[in-house]
């Protein structure tokens, strides 16, 4: 386990959002960009030298000796929480693929932090912004370092917390405000399930780190962990399966899946290199980071696996088709982003993790590409995202327009760009994968619905280019003037971000023979230490992914490329002059129905809105009627005043100044100490000393009326008494015995007839008699039940005779 | 019966120095004049003398005049809480011209 | 008022005789007479019932004035125990309760100020009389004088100062609170009594009286000459030299103390009752703004 300071990664970013919202607003903005910029770039320079350094070593050890898990580098920082048997250190751990996931945040991070200097240049809460975004960056880097779930949830929150932040930032307008703060709820609902899913898995395995250092600290991927996902936790199910399904609603609040992905379109009202940089390449895809790290969880529960990934298919689907029928150029996108997590989800939902971060990753720069662009075309339109406007841009901002053109072709999968290779990688999984307790076919049905989404992406999004950038010009005269080609502060990010479109995807080339042959994987390769193993004897096979020939595996790839092709023509043949009148008469016609649903997103909206949101006012209201309006302001504050007023009242009373009235108070009181005084206490004891035979003593009480009393008791409880005495003072307490008839309960009463106020109490108790010694019935015995005859039992057996 | 009336016991006394507390109390609570009422008080003050004595006499044994003594200091004093109470009164009746005590009411509430 | 004092006498007569001793109390052996000394302080119920009954009678026969209670009947008390157990002892026990009780019920009825403070003093009066029976002389003498004379004095030279004619004389406010005091006296009254009756049968201390006398009648010829005659002791119980000696000796601190609370009193009464002039309300408070 080598140590490393890790602590600098999110360290950096977080010094830098500390200087910047602190002290930023009256400093120069070239001092705030600077720090900003230079904050996360130092942050990824840094962690390219780890990763290059000590952890390609200890990549290299893994090599040689094949361990099951890789030690990576770890830095403790102290003990956080303590608390019985409950321990969470601050400690991270960088193996290969938080490593990935740190080089991607910190780069793409870097580009956007460089185009924001650009984007928002007129915006006077600079410093603010560039604070939020720094602090974003912090809180995903903890995220992907933790080495244990609570760090990780801190970063998940920060990360919340930030987009809450950075969506609502130009929060004058109320409807930005209203999409920050629905960003953050669903978020939080998510969170919610989160949350259950580390307790439910502490509950289980008594520790909530990932990865532990010592051998005799068990972590979540120990041995002892394992069993315990294997166990049936509720209904015949595995603890796996809950605890996944738990962690995975966490994931679709973040990474937008069904139902939770309502707030990811409306956080488009934040600034663009938010949206490029937050909801495309970062927080979004913590969700799937999430999952993959916790492959040896899933991989234990064929149905959590079964969930993520049927969820992330229609997801996939159903945010291409509502993409379909969008006019806000940033909205295409985002649903775009939607669906693209989808497939993301479906690929590490069927156990090709590889498959599904390597489609994190290229989707990463495409995607933050596709939304810087966008930031562009936006800002050459002077702030307008209205695609029915725009037209023929290509000739306006040429860098612009290539760019974008590569990041569409890359996102239709089409080859050589990244998009290929990974969303190819998906669907083969996906076709390939069978699991126990799994429908038939299930992946192949997987393989059709996102085979389907596919096509809509590539469709839509060509859809959007053309109309973008093909045809005439739409706009108004006004705006038409002032378009142009954004500055290089916008531009050379796009640029930088095409090349390592066209790049990236060589990282993870086919699993093709005569490809493996020359070019490996070098993807798979790097994260295997990382992602669980199928062939572990612990899964019993339950995971089998078939391995396809070159024949069908080539076959599958030319399907996928076909079908973006296919959405590519189709688009051009449709709008590549413009918007189309074949798709109007379509639209208003036959498919009206349908372009309604899409266009108002299948109102799912306006669902939440009538099945959650309006309970929850009238809860809201209904709590805040009875319980603060009724039962605090009336009860408790109004009451409180009148019990006092009451009992001033009643005291009042007894002050009114004249004299005579206290008397009376005096002689009250003085009659009723005297009647409380002298009511009769007596009572008697008893105990059984033979057979049938109890012994009494009475206990005449305190008072002057004890002396001389009349003492006496009825035994058979006939009314007559059968035994009297008189009690002097100084005689010894009056004590008789009686002989019963028979065993069983009797009545007694004592009478005592007070001398002095003439006064009788009589006290009646019930007095259990048994049968002593051994020859007792049954019915004794039953008798005997009561737990203090037990104990007198041998008083009764031993008595003399 | 005729032993009530014709042995003297302790418990004579007593009973009488009961009623004429009772009568004492009865008449602080329902006369009006301050001055009934502080005679009123010394009424109970004299019972309380007649029981001390009565028990002196009857339950004293050699301590019989210790209970004379109390009793002496007890009319003591109240004489000079009837002086004290009288001056009151009178200083009283100077600034309201009555001395009824339902109409002195200024400690109410 | 006369034909009420009328009626009380006539009624006194009339009762009178039904105290009558019925038969005096054996006389006992003459060797019984104690030498003094160490039988002393031994009391002989049975030996002197006889005598102190004629001596008892003959008093009553002398014609005995409630007022004029006190050290009288002291002087003729040969043997204590025998007059307290006797009838006539309780004849006078019913006209001293009786005039007691009459005098409180005046002091609580009556309208005129006057008319309730000279029935105040009856029961004064009445009250030295038990105090007499009950062997406590310095006592009686001391009441008539502090009370009687001294105190009641006080009240009608207030009455004579509080010369306002009387307004309505019952206090009638506040009636329910009263009305509930009223029966908590009752209620006390009646239950207190049953204990105070049932106080007479409990054991108690030895019944402390008049001493025998000190010295014993020499007995010339084997008989007392006058057993019963003998002089009541100068410290007697309840003489003032007892209860001075008792007073001075054991409770000299509160005896000192009372001194100093009538000093109190006095200096008290006097600042409370002056008339205040203007030049005391002249020392007025100056309000600092």
């Amino acid at each position: 386990m080598k140590q490393a300071t890790l602590l600098w990664i999110p360290a950096l970013p977080l010094i830098g959002a500390a200087f910047n919202l602190l002290f930023g607003r009256f400093l120069s903005r070239r001092t705030v960009h600077l720090v900003a910029v230079a904050a996360v770039a130092a942050s990824f320079f840094y962690a390219a030298y780890l990763v290059g350094g000590p952890l390609w070593e200890a990549f290299k050890a893994w090599r040689g000796q094949k361990t099951e898990v890789m030690d990576g580098l770890y830095q403790h920082v102290y003990t956080w929480i303590e608390v019985g048997s409950f321990k969470v250190d601050l400690a991270f751990r960088m193996d290969t693929l938080s490593a990935l996931m740190v080089l991607v945040v910190t780069f793409v991070g870097s580009l956007i932090h460089i185009y924001s200097t650009g984007y928002m240049s007129e915006e006077p809460r600079y410093a603010a912004y560039f604070g939020y975004l720094n602090l974003f960056t912090g809180a995903m880097l903890i995220l992907v370092l933790g080495n244990n779930l609570p760090v990780m949830f801190i970063g998940w929150e920060g990360v919340g917390l930030c987009s809450y932040l950075l969506i609502g930032f130009w929060f004058t307008e109320e409807a930005f405000a209203y999409a920050g703060r629905k960003a953050f709820i669903v978020n939080r609902i998510g969170d919610f399930g989160f949350l259950l899913g580390i307790c439910l898995l502490f509950y289980a395995t008594g520790t909530l780190d990932i990865y532990s250092p010592n051998a005799d600290h068990p972590s979540l991927m120990s041995e002892s962990s394992v069993a315990a996902y294997r166990e049936t936790f509720f209904g015949g199910e595995r603890l796996a399966l809950f605890a996944g399904i738990l962690l995975f609603i966490g994931a679709c609040g973040k990474s937008a899946q069904i139902p939770l992905y309502v707030w990811l379109p409306d956080a488009m009202a934040g600034p663009t290199p938010v949206s490029a940089l937050i909801h495309a390449a970062t927080m979004v895809t913590a969700g799937v980071y999430m999952v993959a790290r916790m492959s040896f969880l899933y991989a234990h529960s064929t149905t959590a696996m079964a969930i993520v990934a049927g969820v992330g298919a229609l997801t996939a689907l159903m945010a291409a088709i509502m993409a379909f029928a969008q006019t806000d150029l940033k909205r295409v996108l985002a649903y775009s982003t939607v669906s693209q997590l989808g497939f993301m989800f479906v690929g590490v939902g069927v156990g090709a993790y590889t498959a599904g971060i390597f489609h994190l990753m290229t989707h990463a720069f495409f995607k933050a590409g596709l939304f810087l662009a966008a930031g562009s075309v936006m800002h050459a339109m002077s702030g307008s995202g209205d695609i029915t406007k725009m037209g023929g841009l290509k000739k306006y901002l040429p860098q612009t327009h290539i760019c974008f053109l590569i990041y569409c072709l890359a996102i239709a999968g089409i080859v050589p760009f990244a998009g290929f290779f990974s969303k190819d990688e998906i669907l083969i999984g996906a076709f390939g994968t069978e699991a126990q307790g799994w429908f038939p076919m299930y992946g192949k049905v997987l393989w059709i619905l996102l085979s389907l989404a596919a096509l809509g992406t590539a469709f839509y999004m060509f859809r959007l280019y053309y109309l973008v950038f093909s045809g005439e010009n739409r706009s108004d005269p006004e705006t038409r003037g002032h378009i142009h080609e954004s500055p290089l502060s916008m531009t050379g990010p796009l640029i930088v971000l095409a090349i390592g479109t066209l790049v990236v995807g060589f990282l993870g080339l086919p699993h093709l023979t005569f490809v493996q042959k020359y070019v490996p994987n070098f993807l798979a390769e790097w994260l295997e230490p990382s992602l669980v193993d199928f062939g572990r004897p612990s899964l019993e096979g339950s995971i089998h992914q078939a391995h396809a020939s070159d024949v069908g595996l080539l076959t599958l790839m030319g399907i996928a490329l076909g079908i973006g092709v296919v959405g590519i023509l189709l688009a051009s043949a449709l709008y590549s002059k413009g918007p189309s009148s074949v798709v109007a008469r379509f639209t208003a016609g036959a498919g009206a129905e349908i372009y309604r649903l899409a266009k108002n997103k299948f109102y799912v909206d306006e669902l939440y809105d009538k099945i959650i949101v309006r309970p929850f006012r009238w809860i809201a209201l209904g709590v805040f009627e009875v319980i603060d309006r009724f039962l605090i302001d009336w009860v408790l504050v109004e009451g409180s005043a009148f019990v006092v007023d009451l009992f001033g009242r009643i005291t009042r009373w007894f002050q009114n100044g004249q004299v005579q009235r206290y008397m009376v108070g005096l002689v009250l009181g003085g009659a009723l100490i005297l009647f409380f005084a002298t009511r009769p206490d007596a009572d008697f004891d008893w105990q059984q000393v033979d057979t049938l035979t109890v012994q009494f003593e009475a206990d005449v009480g305190k008072g002057p009326g004890s002396n001389g009393a009349e003492v006496s008791f009825d035994f058979d409880d006939d009314g007559t008494a059968d035994f009297t005495a008189t009690w002097k003072k100084g005689d010894p307490p009056v004590v008789t015995t009686w002989s019963f008839s028979r065993p069983g309960e009797h009545d007694v009463s004592m009478t005592l007839k007070d001398a002095v106020f003439k006064k009788t109490g009589t006290v009646e108790k019930t007095v259990v008699v048994e049968e002593a010694s051994g020859h007792g019935e049954a019915a004794a015995v039953e008798k005997a039940a009561t737990t203090d005859e037990s104990a007198r039992t041998p008083v009764g057996a031993g008595g003399a005779q | 019966m005729n032993d009530i009336f014709y042995k003297l016991t302790v418990s004579h006394f007593l009973i009488l120095a009961a009623v004429l507390f009772a009568i004492g109390t009865v008449g602080v609570l329902m006369r009006r004049n301050a001055l009934i009422v502080m005679m009123s008080i010394e009424l109970m003050m004299n019972a309380a003398n007649l029981t001390i004595l009565a028990f002196a006499r009857y339950h004293g044994g050699t301590a019989g005049l210790e209970g004379h003594s109390l009793a002496f200091i007890v009319i003591a004093v109240a004489a000079a809480e009837a002086a004290v109470g009288l001056a009151i009164v009178v200083a009283v009746f100077r600034t309201r011209r009555h001395a009824d005590i339902d109409r002195l009411n200024l400690l109410k509430n | 008022m006369t034909r009420f004092w009328m009626a009380l006498a006539l009624l006194l007569a009339l009762a009178a005789p039904a105290f009558a001793q019925a038969q005096p109390p054996p006389v006992p052996s003459p060797s019984r007479v104690a030498p003094g000394g160490a039988a002393a302080a031994r009391q002989r119920p049975a030996g002197r019932g006889g005598a102190p009954a004629e001596a008892a009678q003959g008093d009553a026969r002398g014609g005995s004035d409630e007022k004029d209670a006190g050290g009288a009947k002291a002087a003729d008390e040969a043997a204590p125990k025998g007059f307290s157990n006797s009838r006539m002892a309780a004849l006078f026990f019913w006209v001293f309760a009786g005039l007691t009780i009459a005098g409180a019920l005046f002091v609580i009825t009556r309208r005129n100020l006057i008319a309730a403070v000279m029935g105040m003093v009856a029961t004064f009066f009445a009250l030295a009389g038990l105090y007499a029976m009950l062997y406590a002389h310095f006592l009686a003498a001391i009441q008539v004088l502090v009370y009687a004379g001294a105190i009641m004095v006080l009240f009608v030279f207030v009455v004579m100062i509080l010369n306002r004619p009387e307004d309505e004389p019952w206090a009638l406010q506040g009636l329910l609170g009263k009305g509930l005091a009223g029966v908590a006296i009752l209620y006390l009254l009646v239950r207190l009594s049953g204990v105070l009756w049932a106080i007479k049968d409990q054991p108690h201390a030895e019944m402390a009286g008049p001493s025998p006398p000190p010295v014993a009648v020499v007995v010339k010829g084997g008989a007392a000459e006058h057993p019963g005659k003998a002089p009541p002791r100068e410290d007697a119980f309840g003489s003032t030299r007892a209860v001075g000696k008792v007073l001075f000796n054991q409770y000299l601190f509160p005896f000192e103390a009372v001194s100093l609370v009538l000093l109190v009193a006095v200096v008290g009464g006097i600042a409370v009752a002056r008339p205040h002039r203007d030049e005391d309300h002249e020392k007025k408070i100056v309000v600092v703004s």
